[in-house]
């Protein structure tokens, strides 16, 4: 009996609709005219207000007229003393926010109601004044607001501690002096308004890091009580520690206790954001994540679903980092995978594939077949993700994961989905080596129904490149004759270009690719013709005189020298004359570099189809391109490797500077990237003076300044420097940054004549042994290694002295190499005694190198390891130990 | 039906109080908040602030209850006297009689308000000031520098007041409640 009418219940929830579903705005214009009436009806009047908000709220727009209009006509409910009907007025004083020499029409009426004795009229006539004051105003009213943050009434002095973190945007200097009363709404027993005040305390000092902490410290022994403001008081404090971490590396993390000491609090809220700072902590121990793991654990088996979900996902972003850590919670995972929330579900399965093992592949992946059908393709993306990482952890797994993607690839599923497969497959096809010949025909297979002709032409490029390399290249050819078949012109097109790849790789299908390609002759699209045509005489299959392999290797395979950009713009600029187009007057200088490298720490650099298939970072080839197009460094040879930007300043300084390190074999190029922070002034001449006094087998050849620097564009100037061949020079090195200084006028833009010279000393540069080593990564470190063989191995043990644990003691040896761990064993279980850690990486002069770490601790935390080093090259073995000697 | 309908006002007008709305409007210091204060309260003040926007204030005199609409006097607010003025019983207009050095511009405000057509037939009453201080004009040559004479379209009356002695309040408030009966 209950059954039906529970239904009946869901019925009617579902036919509950908005009481305002499908009003016009004309008819409550039309309505507003209410506002006007001698006598109000102030139940009316709210229900009109309602609904204009409401249309608001939809995304309607009034026209200036009308705004005004209902802005005054609102302006006239001041005369009701219905306190339902003033909130209603103040909530549209504040959303229809009309113009600014409209709006001080309410300013006085506001002021009465700030100091008017109903504690709503106080706090929300403060908020509205705060939100359309302007400056002048404020100091009028400045009094009652620090008069209001102190109030009795909770809600009032909350609403002016909001408004004062609203007005410190755009008048800093008052809110500032209001220290004293938020200092005081910070002891309040109310908890909203600790927790805001809180907040404006923190904004008010957020640029002056001494002050920050000084809050904190004092905060953090106990007086906060509302769990909101414990939270913020969490953030600050993580904020704290995570600046105060760069300067003492060692000893006692400051605060830790306070962190763990929330864990143990009342509110949820407050553990859950106390075990987010302990596992976001930088370098956090697995001492230190033990006890914020153990929390997650139990909130992941609690009954609220935002619980287990905050707790899953917190698990899932530690998983990427540590994974031994989260095993513990490995069961309590695997059943959150029948979860009825899916996002739960969907963070339980990629958390368990990071910390899963290999034996518990297999029954996972039966796991996830079942429930993939359930979810929406964002989270299929997450899994697909999470599955290419666990393959390339687990290479010998790649079979049964393999399969499951090319099941999936066949199911239903949008643009984005697909794409995320197809990179996925083709990167493990990259990494993977005995993998490549399954995931080729699973792509082969994929392009035969493939309605996204993007990712038609990505796969045929890419079979283009992988498919001449395999043992069996014929069997290729009939899925990519196909297209020439059935698909629409730019795939038929990119068919053509990929069998004359075939055909100039593999000489014993070249007959038979020249027939396919004569045929294609007469295809109707001319770019497909005129492709064929290309072809076929390139490959000499019109018995016209045949290229040199090499030319045509390098035709076909070669990389494109100059940016596409800057071919476009000069063949528009070029007019069909008797002088032929010459590829070298196209400038090799890439316009949008500042741009493209500002972005580019933030993102991950492109992995995937579009990455050339050797796959460097497309931020090195920016660089590459960008110091090749300078002709001081032109002769400098390949570039080996460019760090990451070391920043040379501190955040909101005037000038910001940080430095890249270009190492080439013979050179050593360091790339400042300037920018300047003050509108009011252009720096010219903008060198960097280098002492490297330090830095003995260094000495300076040339250097690049920067004409001219204006506020907020970056620019770059350059310092080049020699060094013995093939030796990893180290040195220190203290910079200068010179410039001549302009006043700017800001109303015209224009600098004056003269400028003074001027100095700023930036923080000292170091070049380290690690700039010398490319982080490469193996797929199988084990082949790798035999493969390499015993000639060259150095093997030698070092005592590392006390550590804290392994975990440090292997990032610390990790970080001198500057090698890539391989098979996620830079992660050390938590308390173990000994551990074993694989790193693999290229040695300048493209030497590869592989090192097989041993580390073991003792009762005393005495670390000692043994380190053997496998490469091609005697020299570079001693050089690496020499390295560990030294670091 | 018009006759039972003035009836039943009548009735009405016997056991509930009658209402009427104002707006006051004027240059910036005439007195405008000055007057507000002495009609609700009696009680006066040197020292005011300059309105910024608008006072609403209720005042009840006998059986009738005036919504007076006191609005700022300054420029920036000028423009938007007349969304305040549509619809009312009468539209009261200070002058400071003793500051002949802007009566032209009240005058011309004056007179640009009353143009507008939203604004046909409503009753107008202006106030001079301030008669406490010498040289305080007088209110003949005040009904003449403003022009009062002109203006022929609706009900105009004049008086000379000072809301810091008190003088004539009586009688302005007196011409405000005739007018809220010969409303209605």
């Amino acid at each position: 009996m209950a059954q039906p009418f529970v239904k009946k219940d869901d019925d009617d929830e579902e036919a509950e609709y908005s009481p305002f579903l499908g009003i016009e705005k004309g008819a409550v214009l039309q309505e507003a005219r209410v506002f006007n009436d001698p006598q109000l009806d102030p139940r009316r009047c709210s229900q009109v207000i309602t609904k204009l908000l409401y249309l608001l709220n939809q995304g309607e727009t009034f026209t200036k007229v009308e705004a005004t209009e209902v802005f005054f006509a609102v302006t006239k409910l001041f005369q009701s003393r219905d306190i339902g009907l003033r909130r209603m007025v103040y909530l549209m004083i504040k959303e229809l926010s009309p113009c600014a020499d409209e709006v001080i029409i309410v300013t006085s009426s506001l002021m009465k109601d700030m100091n008017s004795k109903t504690d709503m009229y106080r706090a929300n006539a403060i908020r509205v004044l705060c939100r359309i004051t302007d400056g002048t105003l404020l100091t009028q009213i400045e009094r009652y607001l620090k008069q209001a943050i102190v109030d009795k009434n909770p809600v009032v002095a909350s609403a002016a501690l909001v408004s004062g973190i609203h007005i410190l945007q755009t008048n800093p200097e008052i809110v500032k002096r209001w220290s004293n009363e938020v200092q005081e709404a910070v002891q309040s027993r109310a908890a909203l308004v600790q927790f805001h005040a809180l907040a404006l305390l923190h904004q008010i000092r957020q640029n002056d890091r001494l002050a920050v902490s000084k809050l904190v410290t004092s905060l953090t022994r106990g007086s906060v009580r509302s769990p909101l403001a414990q939270c913020l008081l969490i953030r600050y404090t993580s904020q704290v520690i995570h600046e105060s971490a760069s300067n003492s590396q060692t000893g006692e993390r400051p605060f830790f206790d306070y962190l763990e000491s929330c864990l143990r609090h009342k509110a949820e809220m407050v553990i859950l954001e106390a075990a987010r700072a302990i596992t976001e902590l930088n370098g956090v121990t697995s001492r230190e994540l033990t006890p914020a793991i153990t929390v997650l654990q139990l909130f992941l088996s609690s009954s609220k679903p935002v619980l287990r979900f905050a707790a899953i996902r917190t698990l899932n972003k530690v998983a990427m980092t540590h994974p031994m850590a989260v095993t513990n919670c490995n069961i309590d995972m695997e059943s959150l995978i029948s979860d009825q929330n899916r996002s739960i579900a969907t963070l339980a399965i990629t958390t368990l594939l990071k910390t899963g093992n290999e034996s518990s592949v297999d029954r996972l992946m039966k796991q996830i077949t079942n429930f993939m059908s359930d979810i929406a393709d964002e989270f299929k993306i997450v899994v697909v993700e999470a599955i290419r990482s666990l393959c390339l952890k687990f290479p010998l797994k790649y079979r049964s994961l393999m399969n499951f993607l090319s099941n999936i690839l066949r199911e239903e599923g949008g643009f984005e989905y697909k794409k995320a497969i197809i990179d996925s497959i083709v990167i493990l096809i990259r990494d993977i080596p005995e993998a490549k010949e399954s995931g080729l025909l699973h792509l082969c297979e994929f392009i035969e129904d493939c309605e996204f002709t993007y990712l038609s032409t990505q796969i045929l490029h890419f079979l283009g490149i992988e498919g001449p390399k395999t043992s069996d290249p014929s069997k290729y050819i009939r899925y990519i004759y196909n297209r020439v078949h059935l698909e629409n012109a730019t795939v038929r097109a990119s068919a053509v270009s990929t069998m004359a790849k075939f055909g100039a790789k593999v000489e014993s299908l070249k007959p038979r690719i020249f027939v396919l390609l004569r045929r294609c002759l007469l295809d109707s699209d001319d770019e497909v013709r005129d492709r064929a045509t290309l072809y076929l005489n390139t490959l000499g299959g019109h018995g016209s005189e045949v290229e040199t392999d090499e030319n045509m290797n390098e035709f076909l395979f070669g990389s494109l020298e100059v940016p596409l950009v800057n071919l476009e713009t000069s063949l528009k600029n070029y007019e069909p004359s008797d002088e032929s187009f010459d590829i070298n007057s196209v400038p090799k200088e890439i316009k949008s570099q500042p741009l493209a490298e500002k972005k580019a720490p933030g993102k991950k650099p492109a992995t995937g189809l579009a990455a050339p298939p050797s796959g460097p970072a497309t931020t090195v080839d920016a660089y590459e391109r960008l110091l090749s197009s300078i002709a001081e460094f032109s002769s400098f040879g390949k570039l080996f490797k460019s760090s990451a930007p070391v920043e040379l300043t501190e955040a909101g300084t005037e000038y910001t500077v940080n430095v890249v390190k270009h190492i080439f074999d013979r050179h050593v190029v360091f790339q400042y990237n300037c920018t300047n922070t003050i509108p009011e002034v252009l720096l010219e001449n903008v060198a960097v003076i280098v002492d490297s006094s330090d830095a003995e087998e260094f000495s300076e050849v040339a250097s690049k300044p920067l004409p001219s620097l204006p506020y907020d564009s970056p620019g770059q100037t350059f310092v080049a420097f020699e060094k013995p061949d093939g030796v990893t020079a180290i040195g220190k090195f203290s910079n200068i940054l010179k410039f001549i200084v302009k006043e700017v006028d800001p109303s015209t833009g224009e600098a004056e004549e003269d400028g003074v010279e001027d100095e700023y000393q930036l923080e000292d540069l170091e070049v380290v042994a690690a700039d010398y080593i490319l982080k490469v990564g193996v797929s199988n470190f084990r082949n790798a290694w035999e493969s390499m063989g015993a000639d060259y191995e150095r093997v030698d043990e070092y005592g590392l002295g006390p550590r804290e644990n392994l975990t440090e003691a292997v990032n610390a040896v990790i970080n001198l190499l500057g090698m890539q761990p391989c098979e996620g064993t830079e992660v050390v279980p938590s308390n173990s005694r000994s551990h074993s850690c694989l790193l693999s990486g290229v040695y300048i002069g493209n030497v590869k190198v592989l090192v097989r770490l041993s580390f073991g601790i003792d009762g005393q935390r005495d670390v000692a390891m043994k380190l053997a080093v496998r490469s091609e090259d005697e020299s570079v073995s001693d050089a690496i130990h020499e390295i560990v000697a030294s670091g | 039906m018009g006759l039972w309908e003035a009836f039943l006002n009548w009735l009405r007008s016997l056991f509930f109080k009658q209402e009427m709305e104002l707006s006051l409007i004027g240059l910036q210091n005439a007195g405008k908040t000055s007057l507000v204060n002495v009609v609700a309260t009696g009680g006066y003040s040197e020292d005011m602030i300059p309105t910024v926007g608008f006072n609403m204030r209720k005042v009840t005199k006998g059986n009738v209850t005036i919504k007076l609409w006191d609005l700022g006097g300054q420029p920036r607010f000028r423009s938007m006297w007349e969304r305040y003025c549509r619809a009312v019983s009468a539209i009261v207009y200070v002058v400071d009689a003793a500051d002949p050095d802007n009566l032209s511009i009240s005058k011309s405000e004056l007179h640009d308000l009353l143009g507008k057509p939203s604004l046909n037939g409503i009753p107008l009453l202006v106030l001079g000031n301030k008669i406490d201080k010498p040289g305080a004009l007088s209110k003949q040559a005040l009904m003449d520098q403003m022009g009062l004479k002109s203006i022929t379209d609706r009900e105009v009356c004049c008086f000379m007041i000072s809301c810091k002695n008190s003088t004539n309040i009586d009688s302005v408030i007196d011409w405000l409640v005739k007018h809220s009966k010969s409303k209605n």
